[in-house]
């Protein structure tokens, strides 16, 4: 099959228009039409968390400083994300020559990378997530480089590092160190599958490490009967939703350390962890009745209808799980095909809410609902579906989720004009508020570019100093 | 505080063993204890992030309908497994599985809003509470009265998070969403699975993600705002999570190189677009052959990583091939769209004759990171995640022995805990309306009859 892979001569060069090709809509296009009473809460919401008014909030943890010391591994990162985005000050603390993941694109293709104002090239995945942060360069492989870091942690208040098991607190950087030097400190050990116990993480392990032992692959994609195989997320999933709880592990800790504690404390948290902790009831599932979750590809099973089915142009979602929207999701099929509505609305098989879930009846409804489905483009079935208020929408791309108005409006994508990396189109903060919103101000920063600022603010390191330390290789 | 001294001379693994040590939690203090949440929410979304709280010990009041609860307790695989009773009136009825994860530790109250009463009560617990979470449609809890504004003048120290569909405004506004719809208009799906010319289709992730991940987020955003709260300003908060935000932001890179070069990202299957060799192989054996699962007598899988250029030169000595050795010799000349579909073929006519964990096996030997795909059976049933306290056996009090998953993160001085997984609908209506309005005993049973609670 890989001849038919279309190959790297072949690939068509692409006209880029600049974001968004279409303008978003204005507020007088949303609201045209709206009567005063309905229009009056969304009114309110809009002006409290529109992000245009982000900048004059303040925000909530200004003042907490972070150091991220990991590399290599998206959890950290990701991790540290949710605090920058919050008003945190976050320095990355990357080896010298930099975080080797600042150098990853796909498929190795450098017109991907994003380039400085001082020519070194950033990969895209890197600077997402180097978002509101410094970059400082520090060798914790050197005995100077350690005295370096000690110097600096009696001001920091959460440490972030994913090194392999143990091997900080063998260098004497470890939690058991460094809480000496300042016991209020939080120190955060972030990696795929732990620092201790039987399965241990060894060097080198990334996601989907973590995906694969948890058995997150094993449940995604369609069942062998179905011609599918285990299929792992097309983003590094484990590790951003291990990195969300690694970051409310570091928010409690911090948040006991003001309450009562008064000091830090050791947290840990993994990639794989995260998952176990959301995917659904896989566990008690096992445990009642010895279960293995199953691969059900684009269904449910647990809800029907809660699917997505081909369409004439792709695939589309529809969604209704209880009688209220079964019953409009088969009036909107019957207006075109009444013998469909016909044929579930009649069966008796199909009329209670449970009734509907095994396997068998699942196949019944989804094999009806593609046949009104393929010949519908994804748009006419939206429309449709939307017109009874059925939760509904097509499997959108990346150039139609970065058009889509509704996005566009409420700023979910945004371009951030850098200082460093020019015009950059990122994913906006998660966190909407009326007092605290989450922000981004810059996107990245070059390897080692806070090095001056940090070392001379934190550890009073004078300009020969900095000099020395590059030239021994420290920074 | 000084380490004690036999800590300072253990290992580091006994040392991680000590100051994590699951048996210890109860012994510890909790972050969140005096912190009360209400949480009026349903499904996943809003409940789990209620959850999230309550494990680090909250007090999280739970408010669903009376009788049949919220519509999560009828939600079960295949519509098999149940836990009894689904509450005191409805005792030959259970909850089922989809239940679990996201409402352990919670305190039940069951209210019908649609009666003035119950509007009451609401207020009165608004008065009282730290964090308000829910999820109705925007604007429905306004129009009650007691929506965010009207919480803010009775409690001005209130967080309210709102979490929901499309968010209360924009041109979506009035559009229903489902996790699934997240996942498929955010673009995720567009993304994973395998390329249309592999024979495959854009995939949905197994997890209801969406709804526990923007769950997660938004408890993260609540603890930030009480730490704002109580150590800055003094102020509550309004926040709003809207699910289909969630997909955008987990699109990272995908939107950067889109925005820049106009390319639109898609679907790689099992390999890494990024490193190579980093991807999942098929198995020719499966591990389980004689098994009466089907889920066992599939063929095995196995993530092989080796993108350093030492470890492909051994894993090209391993499958004893040195001219892949040669010729792909840089990880530049690997990581290429062609050379990837070359060489995963290459590997897996290695692994056509073995299992996983021969794979497995043979990998570790040579010094190459791998992690064959395990099925929940084999998660569950390994001692690492258990000894962790990741995944326990929980003796609950309403239900008996239930395996369920327990904290994600572990903390060594204030540890989140599972005490329960949940309880039937209206469990703790006399504690919380007797503890928190006041209401007499008989006045509660007046409510009951009037099916208020």
């Amino acid at each position: 099959m890989a001849e038919k892979w279309r190959t790297e001569k072949k690939r068509p060069t692409i006209k880029v228009l600049p974001w968004p090709a279409i303008p978003a809509p204005t507020v007088d296009e949303v609201y045209a039409g709206v009567d005063e009473k309905r229009k009056e809460y969304s009114l309110w919401v809009e002006s409290a968390v529109r992000q245009q008014f982000n900048a004059d909030k303040p925000e909530s943890l200004d003042g907490i400083r972070v150091l991220d010391m990991t590399a290599n591994m998206e959890i950290g990162h990701w991790c540290s994300s949710h605090f920058s985005e919050l008003g945190a000050e976050v320095i990355m603390v990357e080896p010298p020559g930099g975080d080797p993941i600042r150098k990853l694109t796909p498929f190795g293709r450098e017109e991907y990378m994003f380039q400085s104002k001082n020519g070194e090239k950033v990969g895209a995945r890197y600077l997402s997530e180097a978002r509101n942060k410094f970059s400082v360069t520090l060798n914790l492989e050197t005995e100077q480089g350690r005295a370096l870091l000690k110097k600096i942690i009696p001001q920091v208040d959460i440490l972030i590092e994913n090194a392999p098991p143990g091997h900080y607190d063998k260098l004497g950087i470890g939690y058991r160190q460094l809480s000496e030097i300042n016991p209020r400190l939080i120190y955060m050990w972030v990696g795929q599958r732990g620092q201790w116990g039987p399965l241990k993480d060894d060097a080198g392990n990334l996601d989907p490490t973590a995906q694969c032992s948890m058995g997150f692959t094993h449940g995604t994609g369609a069942p062998v009967s179905f011609g599918g195989t285990p299929t792992r997320s097309g983003w590094w999933l484990c590790d951003h939703v291990g990195g969300t709880f690694s970051a409310i592990g570091a928010m409690a800790a911090l948040y006991a350390r003001e309450r009562f504690l008064g000091k830090g404390q050791f947290v840990e948290c993994t990639a794989a962890e995260g998952v176990i902790r959301i995917i659904d009831y896989n566990w008690a599932w096992q445990g009642m009745d010895g279960s293995i979750r199953p691969r059900y590809g684009n269904w449910d099973l647990a809800i029907n209808i809660y699917a997505v089915n081909p369409c004439a142009d792709g695939q589309i979602m529809v969604g209704g799980g209880h009688d209220r929207l079964w019953f409009r999701i088969w009036r909107t099929v019957g207006k075109d095909k009444p013998e469909l509505e016909q044929h579930i609305c009649e069966d008796p098989k199909l009329r209670v809410v449970t009734d509907r879930l095994p396997h068998y009846m699942q196949v019944e409804t989804y094999t009806t609902m593609c046949e009104w489905t393929k010949d519908k483009t994804r748009n006419e079935a939206e429309t449709a579906l939307q017109a009874e208020e059925v939760a509904s929408g097509g499997v959108s791309f990346l150039d139609e989720v970065c058009e889509f108005p509704h996005y566009k409006y409420r700023g979910h994508v945004e371009i951030v004009d850098d200082l460093n990396f020019g015009k950059v189109l990122i994913g906006a903060s998660g966190f909407i508020g009326m007092n605290t919103p989450g922000r981004i101000k810059w996107v990245g920063r070059t390897t080692g570019q806070d090095n001056e600022d940090v070392f001379r603010r934190l550890a009073g390191i004078d300009r020969e100093g900095l000099t020395a330390f590059k030239k021994g290789g420290v920074i | 505080m000084a380490i004690d001294k036999s800590l300072k001379d253990m290992t580091f693994e006994d040392y991680c063993r000590t100051v994590f040590n699951t048996k210890n939690r109860y012994d510890k203090p909790e972050v969140l204890k005096g912190i009360r949440v209400v949480s009026t929410t349903q499904y996943i979304l809003g409940p789990s992030c209620a959850a999230y709280l309550a494990e680090l010990g909250a007090e999280t009041i739970k408010v669903e309908l009376p009788k049949r609860g919220e519509p999560m307790r009828h939600t079960t695989p295949f519509n098999e497994p149940f836990l009894y009773p689904l509450s005191r009136w409805m005792p030959d009825k259970g909850t089922g599985l989809g239940f679990f994860g996201a409402n352990p530790n919670e305190y039940f109250l069951s209210l019908d809003f649609h009666k003035p009463e119950a509007i009451q009560i609401m207020k009165r617990l608004a008065a009282k509470t730290d964090v308000f979470a829910e999820n109705y449609r925007a604007g429905t809890f306004d129009r009650w009265g007691i929506g965010a504004r009207q919480h803010a003048q009775v409690n001005p120290r209130v967080i309210y998070q709102w979490m929901g569909g499309f968010g209360g405004w924009g041109p979506g506004r009035n559009r229903a969403s489902y996790d699934i719809l997240g996942q498929a208009q955010g673009g995720c799906f567009s993304i994973t699975g395998w390329h249309k010319e592999y024979g495959g289709m854009p995939s949905k992730q197994t997890i209801w993600i969406m709804d526990y991940w923007g769950g997660a987020i938004s408890a993260f955003n609540i603890l930030a705002c009480l730490y704002w709260r109580d150590n800055v300003s003094g102020k509550g908060n309004f926040l709003e999570y809207s699910q289909v935000h969630g997909a955008q932001r987990h699109l990272t890179d995908f939107i950067s190189i889109y925005g820049k070069t106009g390319v639109v990202p898609q679907r790689f299957g099992n390999f890494e677009p990024l490193l190579c060799v980093h991807g999942i192989l098929k198995c020719g054996k499966s591990s389980y052959p004689n098994s009466k699962n089907p889920q066992e007598q599939e063929v095995g899988f196995c993530l092989v990583s080796a993108y350093k250029d030492d470890d492909f030169q051994k894993l090209c000595k391993m499958i004893n091939r040195p001219d892949l050795a040669k010729k792909y010799a840089t990880h530049s000349d690997r990581v290429g769209a062609d050379a990837q579909t070359a060489i995963y073929p290459e590997l897996e006519k290695f692994a056509a004759d073995k299992t996983k964990e021969e794979v497995d096996k043979a990998c570790k030997a040579n010094g190459i990171l791998s992690q064959p795909v395990w099925n929940s059976k084999e998660v569950a049933s390994n001692e690492h995640w258990h000894m962790r306290g990741t995944l326990q056996w929980l003796d609950d009090p309403t239900f008996g022995d239930v395996l369920t998953q327990g904290p994600a993160y572990q903390l060594s001085d204030t540890p989140a805990r599972v005490r329960w997984a949940f309880k039937p609908v209206g469990a703790d209506n006399e504690y919380i309306l007797s503890k928190l309005c006041g209401y007499s005993g008989s006045k509660i049973a007046d409510l009951e009859q009037k099916e208020i609670i």
